[in-house]
């Protein structure tokens, strides 16, 4: 199978669903003649037009209150955020606009929007281009979450939120624009609330989304090594959540890890734990880990940006000591 | 009787308010519950509830004015014509002592301040200032609680505390007096309750505080004591995962058995198959499980001489030799399995002795505790038994004896045998160089 771009996977998400459907277009700043700072919608422009692919003024709640309107009066808008930091300045269009409209008028009006954007830390872009914000916008019902870990998650998660007749965010790590991965020509979908179980264990269960899902992989080889047998679960949605493939997982290794490159308190990791604890106490054998990014603002440090985020190394540290009962005078 | 109409603390770091408006003339019949004034901090503009019925009488603030907090501003009479003598309101001249059934020293009245918005009186957890002592305008004066939250209340005022008018524990309505600050140091300063106290003016005030406030006084909750629980000894309960206990429980196997196994806790899966291959305790022999288990056998030889001659320096400053012992064998329980936990010093002829000594704790500070052992140190040096082999108990067992001039340091029972091993040498280190253990 050929190899390609998460980048590129994105792209041609993008642009099969502009051809397949006329009500989708694209808006956000610098999509069009830059095709973005990530060079990630080059092209596109070209074959459909400014029309289509509409570059904006740098007015974030301007424009993705402009595509609350347009969701809600029949197109199909994917808005374009260049940072994931900037969700804060569209709060009030995505949160209490885009999220309710469907639930307040009684199903009446639908926000079929996507809001395409980025996390991800250790590229040196400081703390307001470092954030890894996705839980901010899980917490509130309404939005649906999706966090593509490669470029053939990209493409048909992407098509998949295209589809959707409620408002999606999709968190793309902007330093996995150019892992490539194998990514058949076909068209293909990737359902919602759907875990990918990328690797089969039988001792302990990691569980990560985005970047994550490599780190989790980077240390269940590590483990292997120690004859120790990960199961690594990618969410793909984290709204919704695949509850049942994670609880399911956990009752056979009893034993579980949940990795986010989100700051640890108060984001993902805490919640599925809670579930997992909630849910299959009785198969625990282990305290349920959390492991997300340090509650700090994200240093422009190099050295010290790497050590904020969660490490294969340290993942594996952590599991091993869960896996041989040594985490009681740990904690 | 008259009552006071006071300028109200609406605020924590206010200490005047601008009096907006009166919202009733003089000679007007009230009610408690009307809006009597409105009045206006740094912060926002409120209205002032009367607290008692009556007549709006003797005014003495102007509207427009800054009037301290504290400071009389009207009177609520029994007749319109009011009392004629209303309190001084000029800022510099303390307010009038108190009403005249009660002697209270000269000085400024503190009231319990209004913390909240919707709350009626607040509950005193504490003074941090005694009778008599010399407070600062800023200093903490005391701590009080709300149903929202606890909060420090400063003084307002440079001086003495003079008076102290409700103990710690009571609830007390908002606006009542509860201190008095004088600006001379007081001959004999006041402290008292208000539930023991006909208390002056404002007691007689707002109802439903006056009802709760025995009974909140009763059962006053003692101040909160910064205190950690003790942490749980360990054989209180079994420490295990959920899947072990519940594993456990579906295969009908007592994690009990492990712990008199002395495995150490607390228990995963894996150490269900050490479970499930113990033999199985034959019927009658349940009372005695340690006489069937291999028996774990350490024995240590050291030099006699420099505890005898640590334990003869102990009892010339009159601490026991046990205290010593306790602390040597719990510091080198702790030290080898990172185990917390009380040591039983026994010896025969008289009953065990239980120490619970902390990590640095002098041993002159060791008491007898009432504790489950975790080890005993079976004290045999008096006797003329020289060696044992009594098989393992539930908790680890070592015994010291003599041989000449030769102590000799025996372990009996279950514990994991690095852990064992490193026990004993702490131990015989510990005897033979007693004072490494102080340092």
């Amino acid at each position: 199978m050929r190899e390609i771009t998460l980048s590129k996977a994105v792209n041609e998400a993008i642009a099969e669903e502009m051809r397949r459907d006329p009500t989708v277009f694209l808006m956000g700043e610098d999509v069009a003649e830059a095709g973005t700072p990530f060079k990630v919608l080059a092209g596109l422009v070209d074959e459909f037009g400014t029309e289509r692919v509409i570059d904006t003024p740098i007015s974030e709640p301007g424009f993705v209150g402009m595509a609350v309107g347009a969701a809600l009066t029949g197109s199909r808008p994917i808005v374009d955020l260049m940072f994931g930091d900037f969700i804060f300045l569209v709060m009030d269009q995505l949160c209490n606009q885009a999220a309710k409209a469907c639930y307040m008028s009684g199903g009446k009006l639908n926000v079929p929007m996507v809001l395409r954007t980025n996390l991800g830390a250790t590229r040196r872009s400081a703390a307001q281009h470092s954030q890894s914000l996705h839980a901010l916008v899980a917490h509130i019902p309404g939005l649906k979450v999706a966090m593509p870990s490669s470029a053939y998650e990209a493409k048909g998660l992407m098509k998949t939120a295209i589809r959707d007749n409620n408002p999606v965010v999709i968190f793309e790590d902007k330093l996995m624009y150019q892992d490539k991965a194998p990514v058949p020509e076909g068209e293909y979908l990737i359902p919602f609330g759907k875990a990918n179980i990328k690797r089969e264990g039988t001792d302990i269960t990691l569980i990560g989304v985005s970047s994550m899902v490599q780190v989790a992989e980077k240390a269940a080889d590590l483990l292997a090594k120690d004859g120790i047998s990960a199961e690594v679960i990618d969410p793909r949605t984290i709204v919704p959540l695949d509850e049942e493939t994670i609880l399911a997982s956990v009752r056979k290794t009893s034993r579980a890890i949940v990795i986010d490159e989100g700051h640890q308190s108060y984001g993902i990791t805490g919640e599925i734990a809670s579930r997992i604890t909630e849910k299959a106490f009785y198969h625990l054998d282990a305290p349920v880990l959390r492991m997300g990014a340090m509650d700090v603002p994200v240093p422009f440090s190099p050295a010290l940006e790497d050590l904020t985020v969660p490490t294969p190394e340290a993942v594996a540290d952590r599991a091993r000591a869960a896996v041989r009962g040594e985490l009681f005078h740990a904690a | 009787m008259p009552h006071e109409v006071i300028m109200p603390a609406l605020g924590m770091a206010q200490d005047s308010g601008v009096l907006v408006a009166w919202l009733k003339a003089p000679g007007d019949p009230v009610k408690a519950g009307d809006a009597l004034m409105e009045v206006e901090t740094d912060k926002a503009t409120m209205e002032v509830e009367a607290a008692h019925d009556g007549y709006l009488t003797d005014l003495c603030a102007t509207e427009g004015e800054a009037v301290p907090v504290g400071n009389v501003v009207a009177m609520i009479s029994e007749t319109p014509e009011g009392s004629g003598t209303p309190a001084p309101a000029a800022d510099d001249t303390p307010a009038a002592a108190a009403p005249a059934a009660d002697a209270l020293p000269e000085g400024r009245q503190i009231i319990m301040p209004a913390l909240g918005m919707a709350q009626d009186s607040a509950l005193i957890v504490g003074w941090s200032v005694a009778p008599g002592d010399k407070v600062g305008v800023d200093d903490v004066l005391l701590e009080v609680e709300t149903d929202k939250s606890t909060m420090e209340v400063p003084a307002g005022h440079d001086g003495y505390l003079a008076a102290v008018l409700a103990a710690e524990g009571e609830d007390v309505p908002v606006g009542e007096v509860i201190a008095i600050i004088s600006d001379t140091k007081p001959d004999a300063p006041v402290q008292r309750s208000r539930a023991d106290t006909p208390v002056p003016a404002p007691s007689d005030k707002a109802e439903t505080p006056a009802k709760e406030a025995p009974a909140a006084s009763a059962s006053a909750p003692p101040k909160p004591s910064p205190k950690p629980a003790p942490i749980a000894a360990a054989g209180d309960r079994i420490l295990a995962s959920p899947k072990a206990r519940f594993l456990a429980a579906q295969e009908g196997l007592d994690l009990a058995r492990l712990v008199a196994h002395g495995v150490p806790q607390p228990f995963h899966v894996s150490d269900l198959d050490t479970l499930r291959a113990l033999p199985t305790d034959a019927p009658g022999a349940a009372a005695a499980p340690a006489a069937t288990a291999a028996a774990q056998r350490i024995t240590a030889d050291l030099p006699a001489d420099a505890f005898a001659a640590f334990t003869a320096w102990l009892a010339d400053e009159g601490v026991s030799g046990d205290a010593a012992l306790a602390s040597f064998a719990a510091a080198a329980l702790r030290g080898a399995s990172g185990t917390e936990g009380a040591v039983a010093v026994d010896r025969p002829g008289s009953d065990p002795v239980v120490f619970a000594p902390q990590p640095g704790q002098p041993m002159g500070a060791l008491a007898p505790a009432d504790a489950a052992p975790a080890l005993v140190l079976r004290d045999l040096r008096r006797t003329a038994i020289r060696s044992m082999a009594l098989g393992a108990e539930a908790v680890p067992v070592p015994s010291l004896t003599t041989d000449g001039d030769r102590l000799c340091l025996t372990l009996e029972g279950r514990l994991h045998p690095a852990h064992a091993i490193a026990m004993i040498d702490a131990i015989a280190a510990r005897l033979t160089d007693p004072l490494r253990h102080i340092l």
